[in-house]
């Protein structure tokens, strides 16, 4: 039984070990983008730091959106609760409002394109089927 | 902000997978919804990126060649009281 509690143990280690490697890819990448903007280099050493850091933060975002869901009576994580989380800073809190008003128009403008493209679809289908009709009766 | 723009990022499915795997209440472990989840990826380049640009500037105050993490450490207070 100890050797399963073990191997469990293990794997979960394993799959922090992974993201924490994601989360550094990704560090490394803006990293980089920031380095070229500024024509700064960033040791090794920070970057890894950089990455340790918002792998921890992010511990306490998951945290607190779990909070804010449940203060608010509901047991799925919205753009509210994100909000929240960037309550601290003002303009951290105005970049993040208006990025949420961003994504929610290109979400809509997306849904109307997928509607739209079904519309036309069934427009087409129901004319080929109809022109079908008129040359069967004949 | 505006010189790091549509490049690099995290991805919607590392941020969900991050945000689960600190979840301690069994009823949210269902639902981030997919507005949040870009919406946090946002969140976080943005704490990248602040940690990145402070720890320059401040490299920069101090004539460095290269940020290093002294100059990281330096800067860490105030980042973490703006999040």
């Amino acid at each position: 039984m100890e050797e399963e509690a073990e191997a469990e143990e293990q794997q979960r280690f394993s799959y922090q070990q992974r993201l924490k490697a994601a989360v550094h890819y990704t560090v490394g990448c803006l990293c980089e983008e920031v380095a070229l903007d500024k024509e700064m280099q960033f040791s090794k050493q920070t970057i890894a730091a950089i990455s340790e850091l918002t792998f921890r933060q992010c511990e306490n975002f998951a945290k607190d959106l779990e909070m804010f869901a449940r203060h608010a009576r509901r047991t799925t994580i919205n753009t509210e609760d994100v909000k929240l989380l960037a309550r601290r800073s003002n303009s951290l809190l105005k970049y993040i409002t208006d990025k949420s008003e961003e994504i929610a128009q290109i979400n809509v403008e997306r849904k109307a394109r997928k509607k739209k493209k079904s519309e036309d679809g069934n427009h087409n289908s129901r004319e080929l089927a109809e022109a079908g009709v008129v040359e069967s009766e004949k | 902000m505006e010189g790091v723009g549509a490049g690099a990022g995290f991805r919607k499915e590392l941020v969900s997978r991050l945000l689960h795997a600190h979840f301690k209440d069994d009823k949210t472990k269902g639902a981030v919804s997919g507005d949040s989840l870009q919406l946090m990826a946002e969140l976080l380049k943005i704490f990248v990126v602040e940690a990145a640009v402070r720890a320059v500037r401040q490299a920069q105050a101090e004539d460095a060649i290269l940020v290093d993490v002294d100059q990281l450490e330096k800067v860490l207070p105030q980042l973490l009281l703006d999040f």
